[in-house]
């Protein structure tokens, strides 16, 4: 009985400055995982009195626990949809903190990396319309390549995915007559499948596993799987009708087309800018690039939670890009003002 | 079970009616939530729910999805038939090996090995599937069958996967074996020695002996065979690594397709963001449940009958 008194004093005794131990809890994507975690570990040893805990359980888990009050700070790849966006409008605060990739590997015997593909041209595949390697489409656009008389295999994600919403987003965006909008989602009912040319792997890793063991097929994963896996990766035509390497600067590129010119705050409606960023403008962009979100409340009813989250924001934008993990692009430095917005916030500020 | 019940016997028999009574509560439980869940599904989608083909979830437009189990359910049938067809020729090589041929000393060790393989988890069968079986099948196996009997729609499609029913058939006839090697084995060893004194004593050939006992037990093997169809139905991590997850139907064997269980597997746990998938899901329990109570209340009362008939 009376350690539990004792506790509860010391419960209400911490606070804000009064160098009390703060908890956060999150969780969601499994994509920002391996990065929050690098951070969390860089920022904890900085700032000792605070602990972060971050369990990957998917955006979708993430985003409802979140909602529910579960967690503090949920980490998501897509932000919250228009209509949850809309009910909680004003509480609820998104900064983008990662830039993504969804990159096209594949595993043709005799090809080397760098095929050149166009969202056309994957559209077809993804439908089972181009059925060889040797398929004019395909040759047309890489002439100094001599591509084999076999077919396609096309590898998609089994489960539901982030990763299949963004590839599926760019192939609507980038050839919207052969990829209805019907055909956008995390999980769709792929056209290629009733042919018996498709196959479906479960996560990155699985997509990874089936291209690497059947030859002549094609996959999207994202960035950092393809580096790991060594698979080739394709160069993608872009909006501005170039072929596109996914890099560092050319998946920057595509988050500076997107951001650049929208004004917008952590407590605005990220899809729009979500949207933006697949297929977008600018003359180096690659074109399937995504955003990874962060997603807090604008106030908390623990101030010292409030504070801690704003001390870890601001670290971010400061210091955090000094260490992002292999596979994982730096949000922009025109976009990082959102991150200091929103710790502003939540110090109280009226923005 | 002659003459009056002594009171204590009673007793004793009253005092195990709460445990029969849980399992037999667990299962019309398991059923009914499984009912009630699917109930949704099919009120919104009515048979499609289980004769539809798509597959097309949408996650703000409910009358847009399509949730359809058939190509699941169909799989499902397919993988589960050729885990028998594989399974039960390899079943039943091992009982004539290890009840007849081998020497004496050996019998128990080979006997033990098939024990041990019911006891490996199949998430171990589903990655060696995946790693080692898939890639071998689809270059020896896979390309033989569709060059020999390319002409039978059966093995018609080019492989191009190892990933496909024909592997999830396989690999699961090999996870069977050990289930219907046990029951086997058990009628087998009941046939009385005078049968089997007497067969050969009329001057049968060891062949025609293990012909006729064979005979003997046939309703047996074909409760062994039941049993280890509804295990193979349910089998599900394993088949999930290796069934290719696409929803294409199981007309050519050398495909990638789906089952039930590996379709629960690979999308119950996002589906709580799409209306009604979760319900199609449970639908696609309940169904598996069915098949399963099937197969083993069939497989059951062969296996009743069998012993009846030697007892």
């Amino acid at each position: 009985m009376a350690l539990i008194a004792i506790g509860l004093l010391l419960a209400r005794g911490r606070g804000p400055g009064t160098g009390g131990h703060v908890t956060l809890q999150g969780g969601g994507s499994s994509f920002l995982y391996p990065q929050i975690q690098a951070w969390i570990d860089q920022y904890s040893r900085e700032n000792p009195n605070v602990t972060i805990n971050y369990s990957p359980t998917g955006s979708g888990t993430g985003q409802s626990q979140f909602l529910q009050g579960v967690l503090d700070f949920a980490g998501s790849d897509p932000p919250l949809k228009r209509g949850v966006w809309e009910k909680y409008r004003g509480d609820v605060l998104q900064v983008p903190v990662i830039v993504g990739a969804v990159v096209v590997v594949y595993n043709v015997p005799g090809v080397g990396p760098g095929l050149n593909l166009s969202g056309e041209v994957l559209a077809k595949i993804y439908k089972g319309e181009i059925e060889y390697w040797d398929d004019p489409a395909i040759t047309s656009l890489n002439p100094h390549t001599s591509l084999p008389h076999e077919k396609i295999m096309a590898v998609h994600r089994s489960d539901s995915s982030g990763t299949t919403n963004v590839f599926t987003l760019f192939l609507h965006k980038a050839a919207p007559d052969t990829w209805p909008e019907d055909l956008v989602g995390k999980t769709i009912d792929w056209p290629v499948d009733s042919t018996g040319r498709g196959v479906g792997g479960k996560g990155n890793q699985g997509v990874a596993e089936q291209v690497r063991q059947t030859p002549y097929s094609i996959g999207y994963v994202e960035l950092a799987y393809a580096t790991q896996t060594g698979l080739p990766v394709a160069r993608i035509e872009n909006s501005a009708g170039r072929f596109i390497e996914p890099s560092n600067e050319t998946i920057m590129a595509a988050a500076e087309g997107a951001i650049s010119g929208m004004s917008i705050g952590p407590r605005d409606d990220w899809n729009p800018v979500f949207e933006a960023i697949v297929y977008a403008p600018g003359e180096d962009s690659y074109p399937i690039a995504t955003l990874s979100f962060l997603i807090l409340r604008a106030s908390y009813n623990d101030q010292a939670k409030a504070e801690a989250l704003a001390g870890f924001l601001e670290w971010l934008a400061h210091e955090g890009y000094k260490h992002v993990v292999k596979g994982y692009v730096p949000l922009p430095e025109s976009a990082r003002h959102v991150l200091t917005d929103a710790a502003n916030i939540l110090r109280g500020a009226q923005p | 079970m002659t003459g009056p019940v002594p009171p204590e016997d009673k007793r004793f028999y009253y005092s195990l009616l709460p445990f029969i009574g849980v399992s037999m509560i667990v299962v019309l439980v398991l059923a009914a939530v499984l009912a009630y869940y699917s109930l949704p599904a099919v009120k919104k989608y009515g048979a499609t729910a289980i004769l539809g083909r798509e597959w097309s979830p949408s996650e703000d437009n409910p009358s847009k999805a399509r949730y359809g189990l058939l190509i699941p359910i169909l799989g499902t049938l397919a993988t589960a038939t050729i885990a028998v067809l594989i399974g039960l020729p390899i079943a039943l090589s091992m009982v004539v090996l290890t009840e007849e041929i081998l020497p004496y000393r050996y019998r128990g060790l080979l006997g033990s090995i098939v024990d041990v393989m019911a006891a490996i988890p199949t998430i171990v069968y589903g990655l060696w599937g995946l790693t080692v079986l898939a890639p071998l099948l689809r270059e020896t196996l896979y390309k033989w069958l569709h060059a020999r009997l390319g002409w039978t729609p059966l093995f018609a499609c080019n492989p191009f996967t190892g990933t496909t029913y024909m592997t999830a058939g396989i690999l699961l006839g090999i996870i069977v074996v050990p289930y219907i090697y046990a029951i086997v084995r058990e009628a087998y060893r009941s046939v009385p020695k005078k049968y089997r004194h007497g067969i050969y004593a009329l001057g049968a050939t060891r062949l025609e002996a293990v012909r006729l006992i064979m005979g003997m037990i046939r309703s047996a093997i074909a409760a062994a065979v039941l049993l280890a169809f509804g295990r193979a139905a349910g089998e599900t991590v394993a088949v999930a690594l290796v069934i290719g997850s696409a929803f294409n139907a199981p007309r050519c064997l050398l495909a990638p397709g789906y089952t039930i269980a590996s379709l629960i597997a690979n999308q119950f746990g996002e589906s709580f963001y799409y209306p009604y998938m979760a319900n199609a899901l449970y639908l696609g329990g309940l169904l598996l449940l069915l098949i399963g109570i099937a197969a083993n209340i069939a497989g059951l009362r062969l296996l009743g009958r069998a012993r009846s008939l030697e007892g």
